[in-house]
């Protein structure tokens, strides 16, 4: 047994024997890799550890309870909702005690006050039906509709719908934070009574502590309960047909569809954003990376690498496609609308529509981040960040040039830019940048491309979103700060005395760039005095 | 082997390592697909993960387990033999995970539990006294093997030779001989000639699902030798499971395609579905009742047929020659539909989860045999869901099915009918 056996003893009470476990088998079924979200890298490798001890809590109670009990045995912990954020989201020191919070899935709805409130087990496509079952709706991050809810909210996801409805942060309402040493804060509108309905509440807003910017993977304590709000949709149904693996939500067109265009260049592209924007028009725009169509259009990884291979430098550069997202909130009328000021846009920028599929695979209900692991089985995304759009493209362009250098391991993309779109009506841009290799070979090159871009985005001056525990804290603190790192662990501190929730974050890139041979050469920057 | 010479051949677990190394915990093996998402109400299709909950008991979990195995990092245990086997291998996990990738997770957990057998660690005690039955009564129940065809009466025409030969199978020779005279009688309706075979065996579902790949192969000859000689050259089941056992089992065990086999293996729902749409069959009397269908794994999602595939892998996991996934995007989910549709009277309402999303009985695979108590927590499961879509009766084109949903159905006092798809059409054809 990992823990003691008084510990486990105290900790079986809580929940009851069904929801505990030690055995090595269970412990093992909780392991990180090899595979998954930034899996079979360097710092799966080194960082990670199969947890000692399992427990399923169900209530926020019983969450307190555990952290209470965590702290007066000096146990380290981890919260984990669904495990799918890769090595960050698991265990990272011996007999460590993973929370693993899937039985919390209490949900409420509240129709009338468009918000629902969801436990930490709830994802993202159940929580999209329950809300579009009422014609409301929400953002299903990019990360997946697999994510919990809770989870993604915290770390900031997003998708080419954000254009229209901005960013999670912006919907986090009432919530309930067990705090490292078990209290609970209630924030928003919870701290005054027991309704969730507003965010904001007595004192400062708390919510900024719960994520950083992309969220702190537990190191500040557990959420387990957070009321989210819910925009209105529109009425008609989306409705689901195929069998696997081609099934799709039929759209109800005169409502809901998909266009897309084909553009004369990137630059058309960003026109075409601003100039949506400007009219007040769209409910989602994304510019399609070129290996995303390869995915869609193959039935299998050798279809995929028959399709790749007849790309080249020259057919990714002149690759300009913008798929916008019309939906008629109000009426018909509003969609014929918008078709027409979108047309008269695209048409002046020297656009072309493309016919379009009345379907929708990756954005409502499913978002396919599985499929980013079909060609090559390893995946990250080695940075993002919301500016402008004058930020986004050369930082993609900036990183494709970085790339080249570390291509291999990487998969060979032909110098394509990454992913961009616009935000919340043309006031912020995004980009990311998603990189792929061979799980199979030597990664150290992806590991070190991994904190080259955190370099490369200190010396090109671009913001990045990956501060906190995903990249080396006294890297990225003392550039962005200049005393976040110092800010964040005097918060750390009185929030986590024992430094027990999810230990080494917020210090753990540190301490695997100090851990990892092939990384510590890299180590150009003054780093920290690890104690705890 | 995660490069190199590599096949689908479920006897040697190094054939998965790749599929266990990469498997990404994604959990599209457990919830239902996306799409298909009917809110936070019936959201997952993996019954053990459902039932247990601790992540090991999940693909993402056994994939993780297996390659500990496979690399010696796991000692045998009471809780990891429940890990292999309090599963019911009912293939959701395998569509789930092959919507977005290539990953083959049913043949992972099948080739598990044969390497525990090799091991000497499995199967479960239960199994093995089932499987002495098989092996010495040839059933699983060990009822004596001359009351095998008591099912037939006399009303029912069955030929000395036919194109077509019935292959009854344990469940409705023995304890489900409706299943069995509706079929006859159904086929006699259409006047489809069919007959049985001289001396027929349990075809050995058990055997192979519980990982005992010795003994199940040997019975696979065996009968596929006495089907072969019959002349048949169409071999009915009523029986998903066994469907799926002579339609992929076998040629998987034997290291041949379906195609191979020299006869079409077909369940009754596709022949019925056929004479049906060919007006050779026709549903006059109705039957007046509001039910849904539950689609039987094994007819459905892992129904896809088998072809044997060697190669190499390479570079980005690529496979060489072209292998082609078996998504079970060909199973068979309309025609029982179109036929339920086709009864006068009989209003077919879905549940939930469908079609390749549809949530275990809980029955198959060695389940019941070993863990009666999560069969019958499955089964429960999917009749409180038939209840919540109103429906007055549930439909299976499977004996295990209907049995276990009969069974939980009786014991919680569930105000629910159960029925085979064959009681179904044979009363709209009598009346």
């Amino acid at each position: 047994m990992a823990i003691s056996k008084e510990v486990y003893k105290v900790l079986e009470a809580i929940v009851g024997e069904e929801y505990l476990s030690s055995d090595p088998v269970v412990c093992e079924g909780y392991r990180s890799g090899p595979s998954g979200y930034e899996a079979g890298l360097g710092y799966e490798r080194v960082m990670t550890k199969i947890p000692g001890c399992v427990i399923l809590p169900l209530t926020t109670e019983e969450v307190q309870k555990i952290v209470r009990v965590c702290n007066r045995y000096k146990v380290p912990y981890v919260p984990y909702s669904t495990g799918w954020y890769g090595p960050r989201s698991h265990c990272h020191v011996d007999d460590e005690l993973l929370i693993d919070l899937k039985r919390m899935d209490d949900f409420e709805i509240d129709e009338k006050h468009l918000y629902a409130v969801v436990g930490s087990g709830v994802i993202y496509s159940q929580l999209q039906e329950e809300a579009m079952k009422r014609g409301m709706y929400i953002i299903v991050g990019g990360g997946g509709s697999q994510c919990s809810a809770i989870a993604n909210m915290i770390g900031d996801g997003w998708s080419p719908l954000s254009y229209r409805i901005g960013l999670p942060h912006r919907r986090i309402l009432g919530t309930e934070l067990v705090l490292p040493d078990g209290e609970l804060v209630e924030m928003g509108s919870l701290a005054l009574q027991d309704d969730p309905f507003w965010g904001d509440g007595l004192g400062p807003d708390l919510r900024g502590l719960l994520r950083g910017f992309t969220g702190l993977r537990g190191c500040l304590g557990i959420v387990t309960k957070m009321a989210i709000k819910l925009m209105p949709f529109q009425p008609e149904r989306l409705e689901p047909a195929g069998i696997s693996p081609h099934t799709s939500l039929q759209l109800p067109v005169n409502r809901v569809k998909w266009i897309n265009f084909t553009m004369p260049s990137k630059e058309s592209m960003k026109t075409a954003m601003f100039e949506m924007a400007r009219a007040e028009i769209g409910a989602g725009v994304t510019k399609v990376p070129i290996f995303w169509r390869a995915i869609a259009k193959a039935s299998c990884k050798e279809e995929y690498w028959d399709i790749w291979s007849k790309e080249s430098e020259e057919t990714i550069r002149d690759f300009h496609l913008l798929r916008v997202l019309l939906v008629g909130f109000g009426s018909e009328e509003q969609m014929e609308y918008e078709e027409r000021v979108l047309n008269d846009i695209i048409t002046e920028i020297g656009g072309e529509a493309r016919r379009t599929r009345p379907t929708d695979e990756s954005w409502f209900k499913n978002a396919d981040s599985a499929g980013m692991w079909l060609m090559c089985g390893g995946y990250v995304s080695v940075d993002y960040v919301i500016e402008t759009l004058e930020h986004a493209l050369p930082h993609g362009e900036n990183y494709a040039e970085l790339k080249k250098k570390f291509t291999p391991p990487l998969m060979p993309d032909y110098g394509d830019p990454g992913w961009f779109q616009s935000f919340e009506l043309g006031h912020q841009g995004y980009s990311e940048f998603l990189v792929y290799w061979d799980p199979d070979e030597n990664t150290d090159g992806v590991d070190q491309f991994y904190l080259e871009t955190s370099k490369e985005n200190i010396r090109k001056r671009f913001y990045t979103s990956l501060l906190g525990p995903h990249q080396p804290l006294y890297l990225t603190g003392p550039a962005y700060g200049p005393n976040y790192h110092k800010w964040m662990l005097a918060v750390k501190d009185e929030f986590d005395p024992n430094f027990l929730s999810h230990p080494p974050v917020p210090l753990a890139h540190d301490e695997f760039v100090e851990k990892a041979e092939w990384m510590r050469p890299m180590k150009d920057w003054e780093g920290p005095q690890i104690t705890k | 082997m995660l490069k190199g010479k590599v096949s689908l051949d479920v006897t040697n677990l190094d054939n998965f390592e790749y599929d266990m190394s990469k498997c990404i915990k994604c959990k599209g093996c457990y919830w239902v697909d996306h799409i298909y998402m009917s809110g936070v109400n019936f959201s997952t299709r993996c019954p053990s993960a459902t039932r247990y909950m601790f992540d090991s008991y999940g693909a993402y979990g056994k994939m993780r387990i297996g390659l500990a195995m496979l690399e010696g990092r796991m000692e045998y245990s009471d809780e990891l033999l429940k890990t292999l086997y309090a599963c019911t291998l009912c293939g959701a996990c395998d569509v789930g995970c092959k919507r977005n990738l290539d990953l083959e997770i049913e043949l992972s957990l099948e080739a598990l539990r044969i390497k525990a057998v090799k091991d000497g660690k499995g199967p479960m005690p239960e199994h093995k006294k089932v499987a002495r039955k098989i092996i010495d009564k040839h059933n699983r129940f060990g009822s004596p093997y001359q009351n095998r065809n008591q099912w037939l009466t006399k009303d029912i025409k069955v030929a000395a030779r036919a194109d077509v030969l019935y292959f009854v199978g344990c469940s409705a020779a023995y304890v489900n001989p409706e299943i069995a005279r509706a079929t006859a009688k159904i086929l006699n309706a259409a006047g489809t000639p069919f007959m049985l075979m001289p001396d027929e065996w349990c075809c050995g579902n058990m055997l192979y699902s519980v990982g005992m790949i010795d003994e199940a192969r040997e019975l696979a000859r065996r009968n596929l030798e006495a089907v072969r000689k019959t002349g048949a050259k169409t071999l009915l089941l009523s029986c998903a499971e066994g469907y799926r056992t002579w339609k992929v089992d076998y040629p998987k065990m034997l290291n041949i395609s379906t195609e191979d086999l020299g006869f079409k293996v077909v369940h009754l729902t596709e022949m019925v579905d056929e004479l049906i749409k060919q007006e050779a069959l026709k549903l006059t009397k109705p039957v007046d009742l509001r039910l849904t269908y539950h689609d039987s794994c094994s007819l459905s999602r892992l129904s896809d047929p088998w072809t044997p595939w060697k190669g190499e892998r390479g570079k980005w996991g690529m496979v060489s020659p072209c292998l082609e996934r078996r998504r079970g995007s060909s199973g068979i989910y309309q025609q029982p539909r179109d036929i339920l549709k086709a009864i006068p009277g009989v209003e077919l309402v879905e549940m939930v989860r469908m079609k390749e999303n549809a949530f275990c009985c809980g029955a198959g695979r060695g389940t019941q045999e070993a863990f009666p108590d999560f069969a019958a927590w499955a089964a429960e499961q999917r009749l409180f869901e038939a209840r919540t879509v109103g429906a007055e009766a549930i439909v299976a084109t499977c004996p295990w099915c209907k049995d276990n949903f009969a069974r939980v159905a009786k014991e919680t006092g569930e105000n629910l009918k159960v029925y085979d798809i064959s009681e179904l059409i044979l009363a709209s054809i009598e009346g």
